[in-house]
């Protein structure tokens, strides 16, 4: 009587009460596909529109005329990351912010509402292995905010780990410690809202400045550093005091506001984000977190415990970065950057000079600053109350200091823009496979200090410290000119494969030989959310085989890992549990 | 103790000084400005002298004797679980970081905060309501849960219509406080092994049939996590009892099952760890066996694609394989 096939079958003979429930549930499911539809539309908007690098990618729907999935939304879906931040928001919600302005007083009395109706998602600020971070518009608060979405199913850590650090954020109420205001699920997200500082982050500035002007001999002065730094110590006391770790302080993690706040970042959950781990190598594998460069030695030894002294360590290699511009072991993979940390004596802002005397404008008082903090010994090392009585923090200036010297020289809105257009989920950065066999996410920015990327993003200008350019702080675009454009035309591809509600898409790239390799855009598109991770290794293979033999060839189908519904059957044909890659020109 | 040097107060004067904040804060009067600073002043006077702080030690056992009596007595840590929402930021979690020191204390194997406690019933049920309000839920919680690992408070909680609540609370939008209201629900039902054996035995119905609503949730974390927590109950040998009777049950069954096709692969697998006790269970009721049976070959058919990419995973795959043979050579009972 009954049958098991279509999981209705059971619930239609079930009393009313599962019904309901059935049908509940099956309204949530419509729900999902609405959202879903949002995201393949940014996708496909930003893919078939812009460059990433200098390969281009672009999803199409076969056939056409598919329902429902062109749907086209109003909202403007253009990509920012962190460096987008500012403008993104000030765009979007200029008029709106002027009446907050007005209405500011009287609003603390409506909580932060817990449904994705009352947020309005504006452009992508930020992008991580499973979360994405966008702009937002809080509709009944009239306030802007920022929404990060973290994607539950490819959460591989425990839930209890995720709870542990939102109540972390929640448990913070500091001026330098990010502002958490509500979380709620929504589907298969978690979407966190916090509150959005507008200047991003102190790498986006960093980085920024290095191309605008001749940063040899160092990114900021004594007195910027200082003041952005003692901010930086005041939240981490606070954090300390609290009884939590950071884990992850470092120069992308200290974000501004326009009005020149300092806050930090990101606890901890980026760091948990930015190594997307395998599902199946979980248990093995609870590896470090952190990001190697500024990561502690006994934070990477792992025998014993570590406490909140691991957060001075990283606080010292950010002063470095805030100087130098990178994190001092940058141009090395994670693997080397361990080996560095753990055999050498601890950098300092030398260490990753090429000259002599190349940061010979940095004081004596700032180099015993980050020695102090740089002790292997983590006893050794001061607190965060104590080093705000450093000598060197008496050089600190006010808020109004950092609006002139950081927020103001920030990248410009085409800059901003510009940089968007090269930047998109899953295609800003890449994933590595570091040497422990994990798959770790970087974006650009990551990718130049914690990974020696081998890839073909290497648009990026030179090296901060190699730029040689004029002085003077205008931004200029001119910068980001691709020196490398001879070589063989790049090959045209397309990968036919069904999507996860099994509509088939076609996605277009362009594959250089020589400088791309079959399983850097895999990752790519696993990255982008085009393919199922699981078929990483078929795509790779496949790819490579179709590039090496691509006078004789131009096309492949083959089979894929993922897995098929119960009611499927594979066929080769019809591309179902298989796919298809075919040479374009 | 260059910090508070001046103010040398006992613990009396410490809590009756806070208590008077408390109650004035309560009243709402013209001098809450006062009251709350002075609230917040005599929390951190007290946390420092159950924590110490990092120029003075903790003080001597004498004094932290006399704090407690004073606070037993002067029913405060009643009075401030009542009052926590209007207290600030950093004084609810001084609150809760007092609360649970002070019930954390042993004299012998004593602990006579929750002796104490135990004649207080009112405390555990104030910090359960805790979950309805926002602003307070989570220092409640981090209070509850260290209450829960108290044998005689858990039974307290469980056995109290208030526990049914967090089927509630568990479901609740905001997520951070629904996660926490999981954690203590499921502190409570699994810390204390015979005692919430004893509890789901007692009360199996009840407690089943709003966990249903778990599973069923339109909430993915919800249905996620219940799934889970189902599982380990289920699996915890001294819940053999609530396991065999759960497992007769050829609705459940078809709930496992189709949660076995849910579109999340994170559930699909929670479900599988509560269906493999059904297919494991070798006195197989004739509802379930008739179920299985009917569906013997398409089962066979999904488990071996199931997950496949698992490869690592050698329990799984070990079970996996079990639940495969098993049902392979799943026969009638004779005489039907």
């Amino acid at each position: 009587m009954i049958m098991w096939t279509p999981a209705e079958d059971i619930k239609k003979s079930e009393n009313g009460a599962t019904n309901k429930s059935n049908v509940r549930r099956r309204r949530t499911g419509v729900y999902k596909m609405e959202a879903a539809e949002g995201v393949v539309f940014q996708n496909n908007r930003f893919l078939s529109s812009l460059t990433i690098g200098k390969r281009k990618i672009s999803e199409e729907i076969l056939p056409p005329g598919s329902p429902g999935i062109f749907r086209p939304k109003p909202t403007t879906c253009e990509h920012l990351t962190f460096s987008g931040y500012a403008r993104a928001a000030k765009q979007s919600f200029g008029n709106l912010l002027s009446r907050k302005m007005a209405t500011s007083t009287s609003q603390t009395s409506v909580p932060w509402p817990n449904t994705k109706d009352d947020y309005e998602l504006g452009k992508v600020i930020g992008v991580g292995a499973t979360a994405v971070v966008h702009g937002a518009l809080c509709k009944p608060r009239n306030e802007k905010c920022a929404i990060k979405r973290i994607n539950l199913e490819k959460w591989n850590t425990s839930m209890d780990e995720l709870l542990k650090e939102i109540q972390a954020m929640s448990s913070c109420n500091h001026e330098n410690v990010v502002t958490y205001y509500t979380s709620f699920v929504v589907r298969e997200e978690l979407w966190l809202v916090l509150k959005l500082l507008e200047g991003g982050s102190l790498l986006d500035i960093i980085k920024h400045k290095t191309r605008a002007s001749n940063c040899k001999h160092g990114v900021f002065d004594e007195a910027t550093i200082a003041t952005v730094l003692k901010e930086v110590l005041k939240g981490l006391e606070y954090f300390h005091s609290n009884g939590q770790i950071h884990r992850d302080i470092k120069a992308g993690n200290i974000l501004l506001g326009e009005d020149g706040t300092v806050q930090i970042a990101d606890f901890g959950v980026s760091a948990w984000l930015a190594t997307g781990r395998d599902v199946s190598r979980e248990k093995v594998r609870h590896t470090f977190v952190g990001t190697p460069c500024w990561m502690a030695p006994e934070v990477m030894e792992q025998d014993h415990g570590y406490d909140f002294k691991a957060d001075i360590w990283s606080f010292g290699i950010t002063a470095i970065e805030m100087a130098s511009g990178t994190a001092p072991y940058h141009k090395y993979p994670p693997m080397k950057v361990l080996m560095l940390t753990l055999q050498n004596d601890p950098p300092n802002l030398d260490t990753g000079a090429e000259e002599k005397d190349q940061y010979k404008a940095y004081g004596k008082t700032f180099r015993k600053m980050i020695t102090d903090c740089l002790q292997k010994e983590p006893s050794k090392r001061p607190t965060a109350a104590e080093l705000l009585k450093h000598p060197f923090f008496k050089k600190a200036k006010d808020k109004k200091y950092l609006q002139s010297t950081l927020v103001a020289i920030g990248p410009s809105l085409e800059t901003r823009v510009e940089k968007a257009k090269k930047r998109q989920p899953g295609a800003s950065g890449r994933l590595h496979r570091k040497e422990t066999g994990e798959w770790v996410w970087s974006s650009e920015d990551e990718a130049e200090g914690a990974c020696a990327d081998d890839s073909s993003d290497s648009d990026d200008g030179a090296k901060p410290m190699n730029t040689l350019a004029s002085a003077d702080d205008s931004p200029s675009g001119s910068d980001r000119e691709e020196g490398a454009d001879d070589g063989p035309p790049p090959v045209n591809l397309v990968l036919r494969m069904r999507n996860a509600k099994r509509e088939l898409n076609d996605i277009r790239f362009e594959f250089a030989v020589g400088k791309d390799s079959a399983e850097g855009i895999a990752t790519e598109l696993v990255g982008a959310g085009l393919v199922d991770g699981k078929d990483i290794t078929a795509i790779t293979v496949n790819l490579q085989k179709l590039i090496d033999q691509r006078d004789r060839q131009k096309i492949v189908t083959f089979q894929l890992n993922s897995p098929l519904n119960s009611s499927e059957v594979p066929d080769d044909k019809a591309l179902i549990g298989y796919a298809q890659i075919s040479i374009m020109d | 103790m260059p910090l508070f040097g001046k103010s040398q107060k006992g613990p009396a004067d410490v809590v009756k000084a806070l208590k008077e904040a408390v109650n004035s804060l309560e009243k709402g009067d013209k001098k809450a400005e006062k009251a709350q600073e002075d609230v917040s002043k005599n929390l951190v006077l007290i946390k420092n002298m159950l924590y110490g702080t990092s120029d003075a030690e903790p003080q001597a056992d004498i004094i932290v004797a006399q704090l407690a009596q004073e606070l037993y007595n002067s029913n405060l840590l009643l009075l401030l679980i009542q009052n926590l929402n209007r207290i600030d930021f950093e004084g609810k979690k001084d609150v809760a970081q007092v609360f649970n020191n002070i019930l954390r204390r042993q004299i012998g194997t004593r602990s006579p905060t929750v002796e104490y406690i135990c004649t207080k019933s009112e405390i555990l049920f104030t910090l359960m309501t805790g979950y309805e309000h926002q602003e307070i839920a989570l220092n409640c919680g981090t209070m509850l849960r260290e209450c829960a690992r108290y044998e005689a408070l858990a039974k307290i909680m469980l056995y109290s219509d208030d526990f049914y609540n967090f089927f509630r609370y568990v479901e609740v939008s905001t997520f951070d406080i629904a996660s926490d209201a999981f954690s203590t629900f499921k502190e409570l039902l699994t810390r204390h092994k015979l005692l919430c054996a004893d509890f789901l035995e007692m009360n199996y119905d009840k407690v089943f049939t709003h966990y249903q609503r778990l599973l069923n949730s339109e909430n993915y974390v919800t249905r996620r996590q219940s799934l889970k927590l189902l599982g380990e109950l289920l699996l915890d040998r001294h819940n053999f009892t609530v396991m065999t009777r759960y497992i007769s049950n050829p609705d459940n069954l078809k709930l496992m099952m189709n949660m076995l096709k849910e579109r999340s692969r994170n559930i699909q697998f929670e479900a599988f760890h509560v269906f493999k006790v059904f297919v494991a269970n070798p006195n197989k009721p004739k509802p379930i066996l008739d179920i299985l049976l009917r569906n013997q070959e398409k089962l066979v058919e999904f488990l071996v694609r199931f997950h496949t990419d698992r490869a690592e995973d050698e329990q799984f795959n070990d079970e996996k394989a079990y639940l495969i043979r098993q049902i392979r050579e799943l026969k009638p009972i004779p005489g039907h």
